[in-house]
Protein backbone atom coordinates (compact mmCIF):
# COMPACT_ATOMS: atom_id res chain seq x y z
CA UNK A 1 0.00 0.00 0.00
CA UNK A 2 1.83 3.37 -1.32
CA UNK A 3 1.67 5.32 1.53
CA UNK A 4 3.87 8.81 0.66
CA UNK A 5 4.49 11.21 -1.65
CA UNK A 6 6.09 14.86 -1.52
CA UNK A 7 3.23 17.16 -2.59
CA UNK A 8 5.09 20.08 -3.75
CA UNK A 9 3.79 23.51 -3.31
CA UNK A 10 3.65 24.42 -7.39
CA UNK A 11 2.87 20.57 -7.90
CA UNK A 12 0.15 19.27 -9.13
CA UNK A 13 -3.63 19.96 -8.12
CA UNK A 14 -5.10 21.11 -4.87
CA UNK A 15 -4.81 24.62 -3.50
CA UNK A 16 -1.40 25.55 -4.43
CA UNK A 17 -1.35 28.68 -1.89
CA UNK A 18 1.04 26.91 0.56
CA UNK A 19 4.63 26.80 1.34
CA UNK A 20 5.00 23.74 3.20
CA UNK A 21 2.91 20.85 3.77
CA UNK A 22 3.28 18.35 6.88
CA UNK A 23 2.01 14.81 7.35
CA UNK A 24 0.98 14.29 10.78
CA UNK A 25 -0.77 11.21 12.38
CA UNK A 26 -2.42 10.66 15.62
CA UNK A 27 -1.60 6.87 17.04
CA UNK A 28 -2.67 6.01 19.97
CA UNK A 29 -4.93 2.95 21.47
CA UNK A 30 -8.55 2.70 20.53
CA UNK A 31 -11.32 5.11 21.51
CA UNK A 32 -8.29 6.99 23.31
CA UNK A 33 -10.47 10.10 21.60
CA UNK A 34 -7.94 10.35 18.59
CA UNK A 35 -10.90 10.95 15.94
CA UNK A 36 -12.54 13.45 18.21
CA UNK A 37 -9.37 14.86 18.73
CA UNK A 38 -8.66 15.87 14.76
CA UNK A 39 -12.46 16.72 14.86
CA UNK A 40 -12.02 18.98 17.68
CA UNK A 41 -9.22 20.47 15.63
CA UNK A 42 -10.52 20.58 12.21
CA UNK A 43 -14.35 21.35 12.47
CA UNK A 44 -14.53 22.32 15.89
CA UNK A 45 -17.00 19.79 17.25
CA UNK A 46 -17.38 17.57 19.27
CA UNK A 47 -19.84 13.98 19.86
CA UNK A 48 -19.79 12.03 22.61
CA UNK A 49 -21.01 8.58 20.33
CA UNK A 50 -17.90 6.78 19.58
CA UNK A 51 -17.94 5.20 15.98
CA UNK A 52 -14.38 3.17 15.57
CA UNK A 53 -12.53 4.86 12.89
CA UNK A 54 -12.34 1.91 9.95
CA UNK A 55 -8.36 1.64 9.22
CA UNK A 56 -7.38 5.35 7.88
CA UNK A 57 -8.63 8.79 7.35
CA UNK A 58 -7.25 12.43 7.26
CA UNK A 59 -8.11 15.60 7.09
CA UNK A 60 -6.54 18.62 6.06
CA UNK A 61 -5.85 21.82 7.94
CA UNK A 62 -3.84 24.80 7.17
CA UNK A 63 -1.69 27.17 9.63
CA UNK A 64 -0.08 30.28 9.49
CA UNK A 65 3.91 30.32 11.07
CA UNK A 66 5.90 34.05 10.71
CA UNK A 67 3.73 34.70 7.38
CA UNK A 68 3.80 31.24 6.25
CA UNK A 69 1.18 28.92 4.95
CA UNK A 70 1.50 25.86 6.41
CA UNK A 71 -1.08 22.62 5.19
CA UNK A 72 -1.35 20.03 8.05
CA UNK A 73 -2.23 16.37 6.24
CA UNK A 74 -3.61 15.03 9.52
CA UNK A 75 -4.09 11.17 9.61
CA UNK A 76 -6.59 9.56 11.84
CA UNK A 77 -5.28 5.91 12.69
CA UNK A 78 -7.28 2.88 13.84
CA UNK A 79 -5.84 1.92 17.07
CA UNK A 80 -6.98 -1.91 16.63
CA UNK A 81 -4.73 -4.42 16.27
CA UNK A 82 -6.45 -5.43 13.44
CA UNK A 83 -5.54 -2.12 11.50
CA UNK A 84 -1.81 -2.75 12.14
CA UNK A 85 -0.13 -3.18 8.88
CA UNK A 86 -2.31 -0.48 7.13
CA UNK A 87 -1.48 2.21 9.55
CA UNK A 88 1.88 1.22 9.67
CA UNK A 89 1.79 1.95 6.21
CA UNK A 90 1.57 5.33 6.69
CA UNK A 91 4.31 6.35 9.42
CA UNK A 92 6.45 6.50 6.58
CA UNK A 93 7.25 10.13 5.54
CA UNK A 94 5.14 11.70 8.79
CA UNK A 95 7.13 15.04 9.64
CA UNK A 96 4.97 14.78 13.67
CA UNK A 97 3.46 12.51 15.58
CA UNK A 98 0.22 12.83 18.22
CA UNK A 99 0.94 10.20 20.42
CA UNK A 100 -1.98 9.81 22.68
CA UNK A 101 -3.61 7.92 26.02
CA UNK A 102 -6.23 8.17 28.09
CA UNK A 103 -6.17 9.56 31.52
CA UNK A 104 -8.98 7.62 32.93
CA UNK A 105 -7.72 4.19 31.36
CA UNK A 106 -4.14 2.51 32.94
CA UNK A 107 -4.32 0.34 29.87
CA UNK A 108 -3.62 3.00 27.12
CA UNK A 109 -1.30 4.63 28.84
CA UNK A 110 0.81 1.21 29.49
CA UNK A 111 0.86 1.33 25.60
CA UNK A 112 2.05 4.02 24.78
CA UNK A 113 6.07 2.32 25.08
CA UNK A 114 4.61 -0.09 22.38
CA UNK A 115 3.29 2.80 20.61
CA UNK A 116 6.66 5.03 20.36
CA UNK A 117 8.73 1.66 19.73
CA UNK A 118 6.10 1.98 16.23
CA UNK A 119 7.28 4.68 15.51
CA UNK A 120 10.55 4.26 15.63
CA UNK A 121 10.37 0.79 13.82
CA UNK A 122 8.30 2.48 10.87
CA UNK A 123 8.81 6.00 10.90
CA UNK A 124 11.73 8.37 9.80
CA UNK A 125 14.19 9.23 12.86
CA UNK A 126 13.71 12.57 12.96
CA UNK A 127 9.48 12.34 13.40
CA UNK A 128 9.26 14.61 15.97
CA UNK A 129 6.29 13.27 18.91
CA UNK A 130 3.58 15.12 21.16
CA UNK A 131 2.38 12.39 24.26
CA UNK A 132 -0.91 13.99 24.98
CA UNK A 133 -2.78 12.44 28.09
CA UNK A 134 -6.72 12.84 26.34
CA UNK A 135 -9.92 13.19 28.16
CA UNK A 136 -8.60 15.56 31.15
CA UNK A 137 -11.86 16.66 31.59
CA UNK A 138 -12.56 14.18 33.63
CA UNK A 139 -10.71 14.29 36.60
CA UNK A 140 -12.86 12.25 38.68
CA UNK A 141 -12.34 9.32 36.93
CA UNK A 142 -8.39 9.96 36.22
CA UNK A 143 -5.87 7.05 36.71
CA UNK A 144 -3.11 8.37 35.49
CA UNK A 145 -1.71 11.47 37.14
CA UNK A 146 0.00 14.48 35.51
CA UNK A 147 3.35 13.85 36.86
CA UNK A 148 4.06 10.44 35.42
CA UNK A 149 2.60 11.33 31.93
CA UNK A 150 5.08 14.32 32.32
CA UNK A 151 7.40 11.45 33.74
CA UNK A 152 6.99 8.98 30.93
CA UNK A 153 7.30 12.19 28.01
CA UNK A 154 10.60 13.02 29.11
CA UNK A 155 12.09 9.30 29.38
CA UNK A 156 10.76 9.00 25.79
CA UNK A 157 12.43 12.35 24.74
CA UNK A 158 8.53 13.79 23.77
CA UNK A 159 6.65 17.15 24.58
CA UNK A 160 3.77 16.76 26.69
CA UNK A 161 0.20 17.73 26.97
CA UNK A 162 -2.95 16.77 28.83
CA UNK A 163 -6.57 17.53 26.79
CA UNK A 164 -9.57 17.33 26.45
CA UNK A 165 -11.10 16.87 22.74
CA UNK A 166 -14.98 17.24 24.42
CA UNK A 167 -13.90 20.75 26.12
CA UNK A 168 -11.62 21.89 24.22
CA UNK A 169 -7.99 21.64 26.00
CA UNK A 170 -4.87 21.98 24.89
CA UNK A 171 -6.05 20.73 21.58
CA UNK A 172 -4.67 23.61 19.40
CA UNK A 173 -1.81 23.96 21.20
CA UNK A 174 -0.84 20.47 21.20
CA UNK A 175 -0.88 20.80 17.07
CA UNK A 176 0.94 24.26 17.13
CA UNK A 177 3.71 22.58 18.83
CA UNK A 178 4.29 19.86 17.14
CA UNK A 179 4.28 22.64 14.04
CA UNK A 180 7.03 24.15 15.94
CA UNK A 181 9.20 21.34 16.27
CA UNK A 182 8.97 20.09 12.83
CA UNK A 183 9.39 23.77 11.94
CA UNK A 184 12.85 23.62 14.50
CA UNK A 185 13.93 20.30 13.11
CA UNK A 186 13.80 21.89 9.31
CA UNK A 187 15.96 24.65 10.18
CA UNK A 188 18.13 22.88 11.83
CA UNK A 189 18.42 19.91 8.85
CA UNK A 190 18.83 23.31 6.85
CA UNK A 191 21.94 24.70 9.05
CA UNK A 192 23.48 21.34 8.81
CA UNK A 193 23.06 20.93 4.79
CA UNK A 194 23.81 24.54 3.62
CA UNK A 195 23.59 22.67 -0.14
CA UNK A 196 19.92 22.51 0.79
CA UNK A 197 19.43 26.23 1.17
CA UNK A 198 20.05 27.15 -2.52
CA UNK A 199 16.75 25.72 -3.46
CA UNK A 200 12.79 27.07 -3.35
CA UNK A 201 11.28 27.20 -0.21
CA UNK A 202 9.06 23.63 -1.02
CA UNK A 203 12.46 22.21 -2.15
CA UNK A 204 13.94 22.60 0.87
CA UNK A 205 11.04 20.79 2.93
CA UNK A 206 11.54 17.56 0.45
CA UNK A 207 15.09 17.83 0.48
CA UNK A 208 14.91 17.90 4.53
CA UNK A 209 12.41 14.98 4.25
CA UNK A 210 13.19 10.91 4.51
CA UNK A 211 13.73 9.79 1.01
CA UNK A 212 10.70 9.49 -0.57
CA UNK A 213 8.74 6.43 -1.78
CA UNK A 214 8.46 6.37 -5.43
CA UNK A 215 5.42 4.52 -6.54
CA UNK A 216 5.81 1.35 -6.63
CA UNK A 217 4.37 -0.88 -9.20
CA UNK A 218 4.56 1.38 -12.72
CA UNK A 219 8.14 0.72 -13.85
CA UNK B 1 -9.21 -20.90 -2.23
CA UNK B 2 -11.49 -18.12 -3.14
CA UNK B 3 -15.66 -18.14 -2.89
CA UNK B 4 -16.64 -16.86 -5.67
CA UNK B 5 -20.75 -16.26 -5.01
CA UNK B 6 -23.10 -15.10 -7.36
CA UNK B 7 -26.66 -14.01 -6.71
CA UNK B 8 -29.54 -12.40 -8.16
CA UNK B 9 -32.54 -10.65 -6.95
CA UNK B 10 -35.24 -10.42 -9.73
CA UNK B 11 -37.50 -7.53 -9.58
CA UNK B 12 -40.69 -9.76 -9.84
CA UNK B 13 -39.67 -12.14 -7.05
CA UNK B 14 -39.29 -9.60 -4.00
CA UNK B 15 -37.99 -12.38 -1.73
CA UNK B 16 -35.23 -14.39 -3.53
CA UNK B 17 -32.38 -15.25 -2.85
CA UNK B 18 -30.14 -11.81 -3.07
CA UNK B 19 -27.12 -12.83 -0.60
CA UNK B 20 -27.89 -16.13 -0.31
CA UNK B 21 -24.05 -16.12 0.70
CA UNK B 22 -25.73 -15.02 4.12
CA UNK B 23 -28.47 -17.72 4.41
CA UNK B 24 -25.97 -20.55 2.64
CA UNK B 25 -23.57 -20.08 6.00
CA UNK B 26 -26.50 -21.00 8.22
CA UNK B 27 -28.49 -23.85 9.15
CA UNK B 28 -31.89 -24.05 7.02
CA UNK B 29 -34.11 -24.13 9.91
CA UNK B 30 -33.69 -21.75 13.21
CA UNK B 31 -33.32 -24.91 16.20
CA UNK B 32 -34.09 -28.47 14.31
CA UNK B 33 -31.24 -29.59 13.07
CA UNK B 34 -28.06 -27.60 14.65
CA UNK B 35 -26.16 -30.62 15.75
CA UNK B 36 -26.06 -32.29 11.88
CA UNK B 37 -25.26 -28.70 10.61
CA UNK B 38 -22.60 -27.04 12.02
CA UNK B 39 -22.54 -23.36 11.26
CA UNK B 40 -19.59 -22.54 9.47
CA UNK B 41 -17.94 -19.33 7.49
CA UNK B 42 -18.83 -15.87 8.47
CA UNK B 43 -21.75 -15.70 10.87
CA UNK B 44 -20.18 -19.08 12.59
CA UNK B 45 -19.03 -17.26 15.31
CA UNK B 46 -22.34 -15.03 16.69
CA UNK B 47 -24.03 -16.56 19.64
CA UNK B 48 -25.02 -20.22 18.77
CA UNK B 49 -29.25 -19.56 19.60
CA UNK B 50 -29.18 -16.06 17.81
CA UNK B 51 -26.78 -16.72 14.86
CA UNK B 52 -29.95 -17.58 12.96
CA UNK B 53 -31.93 -15.10 14.02
CA UNK B 54 -29.37 -12.57 12.99
CA UNK B 55 -28.51 -14.08 9.90
CA UNK B 56 -32.38 -13.93 8.43
CA UNK B 57 -32.87 -10.27 10.18
CA UNK B 58 -29.19 -9.15 8.11
CA UNK B 59 -30.01 -10.31 4.88
CA UNK B 60 -33.73 -9.35 5.39
CA UNK B 61 -32.50 -5.90 5.32
CA UNK B 62 -29.86 -6.32 2.66
CA UNK B 63 -32.88 -7.96 1.07
CA UNK B 64 -34.99 -4.97 1.34
CA UNK B 65 -32.21 -2.03 0.48
CA UNK B 66 -31.57 -4.11 -2.48
CA UNK B 67 -35.02 -4.04 -3.72
CA UNK B 68 -35.64 -0.79 -3.18
CA UNK B 69 -32.38 0.40 -4.99
CA UNK B 70 -34.00 -1.79 -8.19
CA UNK B 71 -36.38 0.32 -8.59
CA UNK B 72 -34.14 2.82 -9.33
CA UNK B 73 -31.79 1.07 -10.87
CA UNK B 74 -35.06 0.65 -13.66
CA UNK B 75 -35.64 4.39 -14.07
CA UNK B 76 -35.90 5.56 -17.33
CA UNK B 77 -36.14 9.47 -17.85
CA UNK B 78 -38.95 9.25 -21.25
CA UNK B 79 -36.56 12.70 -22.15
CA UNK B 80 -33.43 10.72 -21.88
CA UNK B 81 -31.80 13.40 -19.90
CA UNK B 82 -31.73 12.35 -16.67
CA UNK B 83 -29.51 10.05 -15.48
CA UNK B 84 -29.37 9.31 -11.83
CA UNK B 85 -25.65 9.08 -10.43
CA UNK B 86 -24.05 6.12 -9.24
CA UNK B 87 -22.91 7.65 -6.20
CA UNK B 88 -27.39 8.62 -5.64
CA UNK B 89 -27.62 4.74 -6.04
CA UNK B 90 -25.22 3.66 -3.67
CA UNK B 91 -26.84 6.27 -1.12
CA UNK B 92 -30.33 4.91 -1.58
CA UNK B 93 -29.09 1.54 -0.85
CA UNK B 94 -27.34 2.70 2.33
CA UNK B 95 -29.51 4.79 3.54
CA UNK B 96 -32.62 2.27 3.42
CA UNK B 97 -30.06 -0.86 4.77
CA UNK B 98 -29.04 1.44 7.52
CA UNK B 99 -33.19 2.58 8.46
CA UNK B 100 -33.94 -0.62 8.46
CA UNK B 101 -30.88 -2.05 10.53
CA UNK B 102 -31.28 1.36 13.40
CA UNK B 103 -35.16 -0.04 13.25
CA UNK B 104 -34.52 -3.58 14.05
CA UNK B 105 -32.04 -2.67 16.56
CA UNK B 106 -29.04 -5.28 15.70
CA UNK B 107 -26.29 -2.49 15.26
CA UNK B 108 -24.44 -3.91 18.35
CA UNK B 109 -24.02 -7.14 16.72
CA UNK B 110 -23.80 -6.50 13.31
CA UNK B 111 -23.16 -2.70 12.24
CA UNK B 112 -22.48 -0.95 9.45
CA UNK B 113 -19.84 2.13 8.68
CA UNK B 114 -20.13 4.54 5.48
CA UNK B 115 -16.43 5.30 4.78
CA UNK B 116 -15.77 9.53 3.96
CA UNK B 117 -15.31 10.25 0.71
CA UNK B 118 -11.53 10.49 1.45
CA UNK B 119 -11.62 6.63 2.89
CA UNK B 120 -13.73 5.67 -0.17
CA UNK B 121 -10.63 6.80 -2.05
CA UNK B 122 -8.18 5.34 0.03
CA UNK B 123 -9.64 2.15 0.94
CA UNK B 124 -11.76 1.23 -2.24
CA UNK B 125 -14.79 0.43 0.24
CA UNK B 126 -18.15 1.96 0.26
CA UNK B 127 -18.94 1.04 3.34
CA UNK B 128 -17.73 -1.77 6.00
CA UNK B 129 -19.88 -4.34 7.59
CA UNK B 130 -18.61 -6.24 11.00
CA UNK B 131 -19.68 -8.51 12.84
CA UNK B 132 -18.47 -7.18 16.73
CA UNK B 133 -17.68 -9.41 19.56
CA UNK B 134 -19.67 -8.09 22.41
CA UNK B 135 -18.32 -6.33 25.54
CA UNK B 136 -15.69 -4.93 23.14
CA UNK B 137 -17.57 -4.14 19.82
CA UNK B 138 -13.97 -5.17 18.74
CA UNK B 139 -14.53 -6.40 14.75
CA UNK B 140 -14.19 -9.80 14.65
CA UNK B 141 -15.51 -10.25 11.21
CA UNK B 142 -15.60 -7.56 8.43
CA UNK B 143 -17.18 -6.96 5.33
CA UNK B 144 -15.92 -4.43 2.95
CA UNK B 145 -18.20 -3.98 0.43
CA UNK B 146 -17.28 -1.56 -2.87
CA UNK B 147 -20.28 -0.82 -5.56
CA UNK B 148 -19.82 -1.53 -9.10
CA UNK B 149 -21.98 0.65 -11.75
CA UNK B 150 -22.55 0.00 -15.59
CA UNK B 151 -20.03 1.30 -17.21
CA UNK B 152 -22.28 4.04 -19.16
CA UNK B 153 -23.31 5.10 -16.09
CA UNK B 154 -19.98 6.08 -14.64
CA UNK B 155 -18.38 7.44 -17.86
CA UNK B 156 -21.25 9.76 -18.28
CA UNK B 157 -20.45 11.07 -14.72
CA UNK B 158 -16.54 10.96 -15.54
CA UNK B 159 -17.61 13.20 -18.34
CA UNK B 160 -19.87 15.21 -16.41
CA UNK B 161 -17.53 16.14 -13.44
CA UNK B 162 -14.68 16.72 -15.68
CA UNK B 163 -13.67 20.35 -15.12
CA UNK B 164 -15.62 20.26 -11.66
CA UNK B 165 -13.84 21.46 -8.84
CA UNK B 166 -12.85 18.51 -6.71
CA UNK B 167 -11.95 19.43 -2.87
CA UNK B 168 -8.24 20.09 -1.63
CA UNK B 169 -8.64 16.52 0.43
CA UNK B 170 -9.77 14.31 -2.00
CA UNK B 171 -7.02 15.47 -4.73
CA UNK B 172 -4.95 14.46 -1.87
CA UNK B 173 -6.49 11.45 -1.56
CA UNK B 174 -6.22 10.77 -5.14
CA UNK B 175 -2.81 11.26 -4.96
CA UNK B 176 -2.01 9.14 -2.06
CA UNK B 177 -3.82 5.72 -3.84
CA UNK B 178 -2.83 7.35 -7.49
CA UNK B 179 -0.89 3.65 -8.31
CA UNK B 180 -3.95 1.11 -7.60
CA UNK B 181 -6.99 1.33 -9.00
CA UNK B 182 -10.06 1.06 -6.78
CA UNK B 183 -10.77 -2.78 -6.92
CA UNK B 184 -7.10 -3.44 -6.34
CA UNK B 185 -7.29 -0.90 -3.36
CA UNK B 186 -9.94 -2.87 -1.79
CA UNK B 187 -8.18 -6.06 -1.98
CA UNK B 188 -5.27 -4.42 -0.56
CA UNK B 189 -6.90 -3.00 1.93
CA UNK B 190 -8.94 -6.44 3.23
CA UNK B 191 -5.36 -8.87 2.48
CA UNK B 192 -3.70 -6.69 5.05
CA UNK B 193 -6.63 -6.55 7.80
CA UNK B 194 -6.64 -11.21 7.24
CA UNK B 195 -8.65 -13.94 6.36
CA UNK B 196 -11.32 -12.61 8.51
CA UNK B 197 -12.09 -9.33 6.47
CA UNK B 198 -14.40 -10.26 3.05
CA UNK B 199 -14.07 -8.13 -0.03
CA UNK B 200 -17.62 -8.02 -1.30
CA UNK B 201 -17.68 -6.17 -4.85
CA UNK B 202 -21.08 -5.54 -5.65
CA UNK B 203 -22.94 -4.92 -9.40
CA UNK B 204 -25.58 -2.46 -9.45
CA UNK B 205 -26.73 -4.42 -12.70
CA UNK B 206 -24.45 -6.14 -15.78
CA UNK B 207 -24.54 -5.59 -19.38
CA UNK B 208 -26.87 -8.31 -20.04
CA UNK B 209 -28.89 -7.75 -17.13
CA UNK B 210 -29.59 -4.22 -16.09
CA UNK B 211 -32.31 -4.01 -13.54
CA UNK B 212 -30.35 -6.81 -10.70
CA UNK B 213 -27.92 -6.51 -8.42
CA UNK B 214 -24.55 -9.07 -8.26
CA UNK B 215 -22.21 -9.67 -5.67
CA UNK B 216 -18.86 -11.54 -5.56
CA UNK B 217 -17.46 -12.09 -1.89
CA UNK B 218 -13.98 -13.42 -1.03
CA UNK B 219 -11.45 -13.12 1.39
CA UNK B 220 -9.04 -14.39 -1.01
CA UNK B 221 -8.91 -12.17 -4.16
CA UNK B 222 -5.57 -11.48 -3.58
CA UNK B 223 -4.80 -14.66 -5.67
CA UNK B 224 -6.80 -13.19 -8.78
CA UNK B 225 -5.40 -9.76 -8.25
CA UNK B 226 -4.31 -10.30 -11.71
CA UNK B 227 -8.33 -9.84 -12.90
CA UNK B 228 -8.75 -6.78 -11.09
CA UNK B 229 -6.37 -5.13 -13.35
CA UNK B 230 -8.80 -4.31 -16.28
CA UNK B 231 -10.25 -0.82 -16.58
CA UNK B 232 -13.53 -2.02 -16.51
CA UNK B 233 -15.34 -4.59 -13.84
CA UNK B 234 -14.89 -8.03 -15.43
CA UNK B 235 -18.78 -8.71 -15.31
CA UNK B 236 -18.42 -12.24 -17.07
CA UNK B 237 -17.41 -13.00 -13.18
CA UNK B 238 -21.17 -13.12 -12.30
N1 LIG C 1 -14.96 13.08 28.28
C1 LIG C 1 -14.29 13.00 27.14
N2 LIG C 1 -14.62 12.07 26.24
C2 LIG C 1 -13.90 12.02 25.08
C3 LIG C 1 -12.83 12.91 24.82
N3 LIG C 1 -12.31 12.59 23.60
C4 LIG C 1 -13.04 11.57 23.14
N4 LIG C 1 -14.00 11.21 24.00
C5 LIG C 1 -14.97 10.12 23.85
O1 LIG C 1 -14.27 8.89 23.84
C6 LIG C 1 -14.84 7.98 22.90
C7 LIG C 1 -13.80 7.54 21.89
O2 LIG C 1 -13.38 8.65 21.12
P1 LIG C 1 -12.77 8.50 19.67
O3 LIG C 1 -12.35 9.87 19.25
O4 LIG C 1 -13.67 7.78 18.76
O5 LIG C 1 -11.49 7.57 19.98
P2 LIG C 1 -10.44 6.91 18.96
O6 LIG C 1 -10.80 5.48 18.87
O7 LIG C 1 -9.10 7.09 19.62
O8 LIG C 1 -10.55 7.63 17.67
C8 LIG C 1 -16.01 8.72 22.26
O9 LIG C 1 -17.19 8.33 22.91
C9 LIG C 1 -15.71 10.17 22.51
O10 LIG C 1 -16.87 10.94 22.61
C10 LIG C 1 -12.51 13.90 25.81
O11 LIG C 1 -11.60 14.71 25.67
N5 LIG C 1 -13.27 13.88 26.95
MG1 LIG D 1 -11.00 6.80 15.80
Amino acid sequence: MAATQDVKGKGEGGDQNFDYMFKLLIIGNSSVGKTSFLFRYADDAFTSAFVSTVGIDFKVKTVYKNDKRIKLQIWDTAGQERYRTITTAYYRGAMGFILMYDITNEESFGAVQDWSTQIKTYSWDNAQVVLAGNKCDMEEERVVSVDSGRLLAEQLGFEFFETSAKDNINVKQTFERLVDLICDKMSESLDTDPAVTSGAPTAKLTDSAPPLQQPGCNC
Amino acid sequence: MGQKTSNTTSNKAANSSFFSFLKRFSPPKPSSDKTTSPRTGIFAKLTPNKSMDFTRLISNCISFASTRTQEYLVFKDPEGKFLPSSQALTQVFLMTYITQSVNLDYTDTFNCTAMTPEQRILLGADWVWAILEKPTKNPKIQIAVQVLHLPEREEAEEREAEGKPVSESIQMAQMESRNKNAYERMVDFCTSIGKDCYALFLFFGKRDDRENIYGVLSNNFEADVGKLRSNSPDLSWC
